[in-house]
């Protein structure tokens, strides 16, 4: 066992299921064992957000890796799929309705597929990422994050919105 | 308890008790973007929709526990009940305080604990007016606040030297007045000269006129450009002064969360950006704006039907001057991000150049920089480009008043309406406008700089210490030295704690030896005692008084510390150990290098005392800065001392020099000593184990080894079965 201690636990697809609990609490079994509550964490946040997936009980114990959401079963997936967007709250915009410089901060009017929103921000400098490629990350003086995906798939409205800031 | 946020009517008509608490939440329960209220009474929690429609609601009774799960961005208020956690709210980060103190005060409802006291920290500030979120610890609403605040702030720096800018002001004013004559010269010369031929001494005196004004005009020109240059450089002076000092005043936790080497550039780029407009462009700006009004008077009085002409295009400049303008303040703050991204490029593989140069990473280190390199290239392209674009577009708009002019004025001479020289002097004086005109895009360009650059000054001006002064620090005098924590929480990002709930006296004189994995909250304990950083929770008290209430400066006289990477300064041994006490005699400094085991190795050096340090200095090895900061903790004199990690990176001899060096230095004084082997800290009175932020035992080495599946005892088993491997040296 010991020697299990130092190595990564890949948790085979079919040794477990995810649901939600009555209260609406992502649950599950893992080896035959029921948890009634655990927690995921994305390993790779930028880059793999669909893999590599660590599942944790609440104390912050982890219980394994998942290496690819589209190996479980379909609830199992759905239901990870559900919490990870809980977990990692992360809008994608599909719109840039404007970027404007008030004073000392920038606005952002976005829509997002959870909805408009609205971001305001210190500087670009330090609340704009560029984790690679054309994907950008926003986050708001208060820690709320947005995600654009790809920045070119964009609008041309929202490119326009965008050219003088990226 | 008050009730901070106030709930819509129709919620409030349908709630069965009075509200302890009630925030706006701003997602629904499938996650999506949602108003609702969250409101807790003595009965039940409760969401609501802004209507009145309840969506969720649980009686208090049926819980056990409530806690607030943080994830990234957003979390969710979980309920523990008998048959199961409850999702109760979601929310995005912005209201991560209030659900933490939701949670709270649910479990302490449901344990029949005391209950929490809300304050006005747990929820976020939005400015009244406009919504937008306040910056923390400011009340003033940057959107609502007045625009041109920048600038007035930025030219209020010009303020100590305005009688020299007045007199440079006047001298262009006067220039401005002789810059006039000599196409009126010319007007003469044409038409009462040389159009009737009249030959005489007026050609002379003319001619004399026009030399006169030239020399006149150079002259002014250099001492104005001599006055220039002398405001510009004190008045840069005084701002990289205010830069730097409003970031010695930031606190560390400013510091942790960015790259220290953007600095740099801040300090020296933008300061120059500010003091380019405020010197050159004001200074321009007022003359040029003179020169442009005394053109037009002079023209209207020679002819005031072709001087409309001339005025024809300038709609066409304005519009296009105020529209292009918010674009090019957008490009000069792209040109500076990328910039900005070169300098943190450059600056962390320097200082990272030992790994760069083993791995062998050199070209991966180059491939980076060029690509952040072409960046900055391209966007310095667009930015250039778009300037040199404007000034031709504006001289050829501008021109077309000339061609007109040309024409009616041309047609008036033939007509015999209209004197030569009159034409003549219109066309000179509207060249000259070109002049002003270049410099309306100059300043354009420069002011748009300037002011993106202030921006970035003022944002670290503007931003408030984490770790306030006392308005009314309490003198302490000298210290004791009694420490006590009452039940202290802190986290580096709020929420998530590295230190919780910790309570601990510590008598004066005695020595506390912290023990614990790494990561278990060491490093921040002492933080806070040096109050590098303010506790989010209880407090911690020096001899009974709140460590908020007493003065910095006061405090950190008081407090010694040795640092595991010990950091000498550019300058002399000597220097270095004075650092605290520049007035130290040279006998002071010696008695505690001697005390620090520091002295011999000190002489033995060609230099002595003398011996240069720091970055540009004589290199000393790890053992031997280590004793001169000793040696500087000791002519401190502090009551506290700190030491963190002393002895980590030395040999055993070394370390057994070092260790009788601190032994000697702890006598008497207050010390917190962290440390890797634990047998350094057999001296310790007590020690302190942490785990993941808590203290889990407290005692002396022989108490805490007798405890039988000990958090110590595993700890120094697990130490002696490292070094039985590697055979050195005993636990």
């Amino acid at each position: 066992m010991s020697a299990d201690l130092y190595d990564i636990r890949i948790i085979e697809p079919d040794s477990v299921f995810f649901s939600r609990g009555p209260g609406g609490v992502f649950q599950g079994v893992l080896d035959g064992k029921t948890y009634p509550e655990l927690v995921v964490y994305r390993a790779f946040p930028f880059l793999y957000t669909t893999q590599y997936l660590s599942i944790r009980d609440p104390k912050g114990e982890e219980l394994g890796i998942v290496q690819d959401i589209r190996d479980l079963d379909e609830e199992s997936a759905r239901e990870l799929e559900r919490e990870l967007q809980f977990r990692y709250f992360l809008p994608r915009v599909t719109r840039v309705d404007s970027v404007k410089q008030k004073s000392d901060l920038w606005i952002w009017e976005l829509q997002t597929n959870l909805g408009p929103t609205r971001i305001a921000m210190r500087n670009l400098h330090e609340f704009m990422q560029f984790p690679g490629g054309a994907r950008i990350i926003l986050t708001d003086i208060n820690g709320k994050r947005c995600e654009i995906p790809d920045w070119k798939s964009l609008d041309n409205h929202s490119r326009m919105q965008l050219t003088d800031v990226i | 308890m008050p009730i901070p946020s106030k709930l819509p009517e129709p919620v409030r008509a349908r709630m069965p008790g009075e509200p302890l608490f009630s925030v706006k939440t701003d997602l629904m329960p499938d996650g999506r973007f949602g108003e609702l209220w969250f409101a807790v009474t003595e009965q039940e929690v409760a969401l609501w929709g802004a209507d009145g429609v309840s969506i969720f609601r649980l009686g208090v009774s049926e819980l056990t526990e409530a806690r607030a799960a943080n994830g990234i961005g957003g979390g969710t208020l979980l309920a523990d009940t008998e048959t199961g956690p409850v999702v109760v709210a979601r929310y995005t980060a912005a209201l991560s305080p209030a659900f933490g103190f939701a949670a709270k005060l649910l479990t302490a409802m449901a344990k029949g604990e005391e209950r929490p006291v809300v304050s006005e920290k747990e929820f976020p500030k939005y400015c009244p007016n406009c919504g937008n979120p306040l910056t923390e610890g400011s009340q003033s609403c940057p959107i609502c606040k007045s625009k041109g605040k920048a600038l007035v702030r930025m030219l209020r720096y010009a303020k100590p030297y305005k009688s020299q800018m007045a007199v440079a002001i006047v001298l262009l004013m006067v220039t401005a007045v002789v810059e006039m004559v000599p196409p009126y010269l010319t007007k003469v010369l044409i038409d009462d000269v040389l159009t009737p031929k009249n030959m005489g001494s007026a050609l002379l005196w003319l001619v004399v006129g026009l030399g006169s004004t030239s020399l006149v005009m150079s002259v002014m020109q250099t001492v104005r450009g001599l006055i220039g240059v002398w405001v510009g450089s004190k008045l840069m002076g005084d701002l990289r002064n205010d830069i730097y000092s409003a970031l010695m005043r930031l606190s560390l936790a400013f510091f942790d969360r960015r790259q220290t080497s953007q600095f740099v550039g801040r300090v020296n780029s933008d300061s120059e950006a500010m003091r380019q407009f405020m010197t050159d462009g004001v200074i321009w700006v007022s003359g040029e704006t003179l020169r442009v009004i005394a053109i037009f008077v002079i023209m209207f009085g020679l002819d005031w039907k072709l001087t409309l002409f001339a005025l024809i295009p300038m709609p066409f400049m304005v519009v296009v001057s105020l529209t292009l303008w918010p674009k090019i303040g957008r490009r000069w703050y792209q040109q500076w991000r990328s910039i900005f991204r070169l300098n943190v490029l450059v600056g962390d593989s320097l200082q990272g150049i030992r790994v760069v140069k083993a791995f062998g990473q050199e070209k991966t280190e180059m491939s980076r920089y060029s690509e952040a390199n072409r960046e900055l290239v391209r966007n310095n392209i667009r930015i250039e480009g778009l300037w040199q674009g404007m000034f031709p577009l504006f001289s050829f708009v501008a021109g077309i008043g000339t061609l007109l002019i040309w024409y009616n004025g041309g047609n008036s001479v033939i007509r015999g309406d209209l004197q030569l020289g009159v034409l003549m002097a219109l066309i000179s004086y509207l060249g000259m406008l070109f002049g002003p005109l270049q410099w309306i895009s100059q300043m354009i360009n420069w002011a748009s700089h300037a002011i993106s650059s202030a921006d970035r000054v003022f944002e670290i001006m503007d931003t408030p210490s984490d770790v306030p002064d006392a308005r009314n620090p309490q003198p302490i005098g000298t210290l004791r030295g009694d420490v006590s924590f009452e039940r202290v929480s802190y986290g580096y990002e709020k929420h998530h704690p590295v230190l919780k709930d910790i309570n601990l006296q510590v008598k004066a004189g005695e020595m506390i030896g912290l023990v614990g994995h790494s990561g278990a909250g060491k490093s921040t304990f002492i933080n806070l005692i040096c109050r590098f950083y303010d506790t989010d929770e209880g407090r911690i008290r020096i001899d009974g008084t709140d460590l908020r209430s007493i003065s910095q400066t006061d405090l950190r006289k008081q407090i010694g510390v040795v640092l595991q990477e010990t950091f000498l300064f550019d300058g002399t041994i000597a220097e270095n150990i004075a650092y605290s006490k520049p007035d130290a005699t040279p006998l002071e400094i010696m008695r505690a290098a001697k005390i620090a085991n520091a002295h011999d190795f000190i002489v033995r050096l060609p230099d002595g005392y003398d011996t240069r340090v720091g970055e540009r200095g004589h290199r000393l090895s790890g053992g031997e800065k280590q004793r001169v900061s000793i040696a500087r903790a000791i002519i401190h004199d502090p009551r506290i001392l700190i030491l963190d990690e002393a002895t980590a990176s030395v040999d055993t001899e070394t370390e057994r020099q070092i260790q009788e060096a601190i032994s000697r230095l702890v006598k008497g004084r207050t010390t917190f000593a962290i440390a890797h082997r634990l047998s350094t800290l057999r001296n310790a009175d007590r020690l302190v184990v942490l785990d993941k932020g808590k203290i889990v035992e407290v005692g002396t080495h022989e108490e805490l080894l007798a405890v039988e599946g000990g958090a110590y005892r595993k700890l120094v088993d697990a130490q002696k079965e490292l070094s039985k491997i590697k055979g050195v040296e005993g636990g």
